[in-house]
């Protein structure tokens, strides 16, 4: 019961702090404005790191080719202190996500938006201040 | 007979040892001071003849050998065969503990009655252990340097470490560790400058049985204070990875149309008022110890008003001198601080490599950070790995040819606000993302003003006579919170900066082609 409390505690602290706690390290920098993309596909891995943590996702595209994305989110600290833990995005979770590709043209990009299968929002950085506020 | 005079003679032994310690005022043995293993132990936990890139050692294992499983000692051999590639250390990642503890290079105590801050040389890396009794708050997320909790028990100080990842190691030999790792160490001060390190490691997936080390550390005399080693920024600025600014440590050349440098135009606001309610510590002096988060206003992405953009949150704004709000640019480092805004220049910010944020940017990214405070210091660690000391018990800066990135911070009380002036800068640092320019002559002098029990306002006073025509000054609201920090490993799994270099130096192909 103390957990949940101290947890509830700190997702309302967490909110309150909202802007200051996400990093945007040179995103605008690596990312493209220009190609925005929205992905569905299974985990294969998140790395649950700082500075940025990473969902690594297979995306089957039109042609039945599967193709395996990173996908960088905001800071795991983040994350945690929003009681999120590894233990709910273990590998095979379905996801759909939204975000930019990376400028090198590369399977990567920036998200800004998570949800789960189940309707779950993982919040997952940018400047969107409506995303910011998103679980 | 023998025995009783053996006992008796290890009873005086103890009490003169009790007498012999420096104590704090709540009666521990007071830890604090700059210390180091003694002898290079921290090679090879185990016996071993010298190696190329390793001294001989007798070994401080206590007891010959580590206990590895089957499949751990062959995973031992091999990291041992691949030591060069493998080794964390060696890619300037973090240490993990307890080696750490046992490095070639000095570190520093600060205690309190609820906490101890063990400060490092080696990349300005922390640990805390927290003696309040209280649970953390993460336990179970891993960590590098494990989750620390310590209690008194008599004279020596007792400490569980656990929350470990699977990626550190021991020591340079690859002796190795699951993430089931338990430590449970034992500080036992036998001197004033002798501080007995023992150690029981215990991780069933990996060793037969528990295991202990037995080391030495010694208090290092005559240091006013640690300074900084940051591995991988010296190892980027030697293979050319990292270029640095004309204008850091030493000697800069001074821009063909600098303007004189006005001291006298600095007019900041008075400062605000001290709450009648903040807390005090029992010396009488403000307590800003604690748990912090900055109400930074975007300014890690504009210290003016600058709007944000695509991936780019706004900037509210937080220079309050010149009353303006704009900083006081001479024309040419205003051209340069517009260029760095491009895509390929954000490669040329030093914290997208991971090195460490500086003075003041440390106190506005978005990471919380946490104060201890002592009679004589205050440490503040941040959550992005880095630790920063103010001296209260030093008058004299280091010597001029000493730069650092965070620079050498001198503290003072003024009725109830802190006043710390900083010099020693090495003028590599950039102020934000968006590349606000600091150079190796700036210095500093930073206000903390305690308002209410748990609201600080901070303001820095920056004067740079190559980049501005006059100092200028920020201010900040920070915010005591119920929290505690996290660990951000940054460069061990940062994967930005190669796409980075990729923007970088794809427009430089660019511009050598056209």
């Amino acid at each position: 019961m103390k957990k949940t409390v101290c947890h509830l505690l700190l997702c309302a602290c967490s909110l309150l702090a909202a802007r200051g706690v996400l990093a945007h390290h040179s995103f605008s920098a690596e990312y493209d404005n220009e190609k925005p993309i929205t992905l569905s596909g299974k985990v294969t891995e998140m790395k649950w790191s700082n500075p940025h943590g990473w969902i690594y996702m297979d995306v089957t595209g039109d042609d039945g080719k599967v193709t395996n994305w990173a996908l960088e989110t905001s800071a795991a600290n983040g994350l945690i202190r929003r009681g999120w833990r590894k233990e709910d995005l273990p590998a095979g979770t379905v996801l759909q996500v939204e975000g930019w590709q990376a400028r090198n043209g590369s399977s990567t990009g920036n998200i800004r938006s998570v949800t789960l299968s189940d309707g779950r929002r993982l919040f997952a950085g940018t400047s969107n201040q409506g995303a910011q506020e998103e679980k | 007979m023998l025995r009783i005079s053996l006992l008796l003679s290890a009873c005086l032994a103890g009490v003169v040892q009790a007498q012999e310690v420096p104590r704090t005022s709540s009666g521990k043995p007071d830890l604090q001071g700059i210390w180091q293993v003694n002898g290079s132990v921290g090679y090879d936990l185990e016996a071993h003849v010298a190696r190329h890139d390793m001294p001989p050692g007798l070994g401080i294992v206590a007891e010959g050998a580590i206990p590895y499983l089957p499949a751990a000692l062959a995973q031992k051999q091999s990291n041992f065969t691949e030591r060069a590639a493998l080794d964390p250390l060696n890619r300037c990642w973090l240490p993990g503990t307890p080696r750490v503890m046992l490095l070639d290079s000095p570190f520093e105590i600060f205690q309190t009655d609820t906490e101890l801050a063990l400060t490092f040389e080696w990349q300005q890396v922390y640990r805390v252990i927290y003696t309040n009794g209280e649970a953390s708050l993460y336990e179970g997320i891993e960590s590098w340097m494990g989750h620390s909790r310590g209690q008194w028990e008599g004279d020596t100080l007792v400490v569980t470490v656990k929350d470990f990842n699977d990626r550190s190691w021991l020591d340079a030999a690859g002796n190795h560790h699951s993430a089931g790792l338990q430590l449970d160490e034992r500080y036992q001060m036998v001197d004033a400058d002798t501080i007995n390190y023992e150690v029981t490691l215990t991780d069933p997936a990996v060793y037969s049985k528990p295991w202990t080390i037995r080391a030495e550390l010694q208090r290092q005399p005559g240091k006013p204070r640690i300074l900084e080693n940051q591995c991988q920024a010296e190892k980027e600025e030697a293979n050319g990875d990292f270029e640095r600014v004309d204008f850091s440590w030493y000697p800069a050349p001074v821009p063909a149309d600098n303007m004189p440098f006005n001291a006298a135009a600095s007019n900041p606001p008075p400062l605000p008022a001290v709450g009648a309610d903040i807390r005090r510590l029992p010396n009488g002096k403000p307590d800003l110890s604690g748990y912090f988060m900055t109400d930074a206003g975007g300014a890690n992405y504009g210290l003016e008003d600058t709007p944000g953009g695509f991936l780019m949150p706004d900037a509210r704004g937080v220079v309050k001198d010149p009353a303006d709000g704009q900083l006081p640019y001479q024309a040419w480092a205003r051209a340069e601080r517009i260029e760095r805004e491009l895509p390929h220049r954000g490669y040329d910010d030093p914290t997208a490599h991971c090195f460490v944020a500086g003075i003041p940017r440390s106190l506005y990214v978005p990471s919380p950070f946490h104060i201890v405070q002592t009679d004589n210091n205050l440490v503040f660690l941040h959550e992005r790995m880095a630790w920063r000391l103010v001296a209260l018990n030093r008058t004299q800066h280091l010597p001029d040819n000493i730069r650092l990135w965070q620079g050498d911070s001198i503290g003072r009380w003024q009725g109830d606000t802190l006043v710390v002036e900083t010099r020693n800068f090495n003028g590599k640092g950039w102020h934000n993302e968006v590349g606000d320019i600091m150079s190796h002559m700036q210095t500093m002098v930073e206000t903390f003003t305690p308002v209410s029990a748990d609201k600080v306002i901070y303001r820095a006073t920056v004067s740079d006579p190559i980049p501005y025509t006059q100092p200028w000054t920020i201010e900040l609201p920070l915010d005591r919170m119920a929290d505690e920090l996290l660990e951000v490993a940054c460069m061990e799994d940062n994967n930005d900066l190669q796409h980075l270099k990729d923007v970088r130096d794809e427009y430089r192909a660019q511009q050598g082609s056209n």
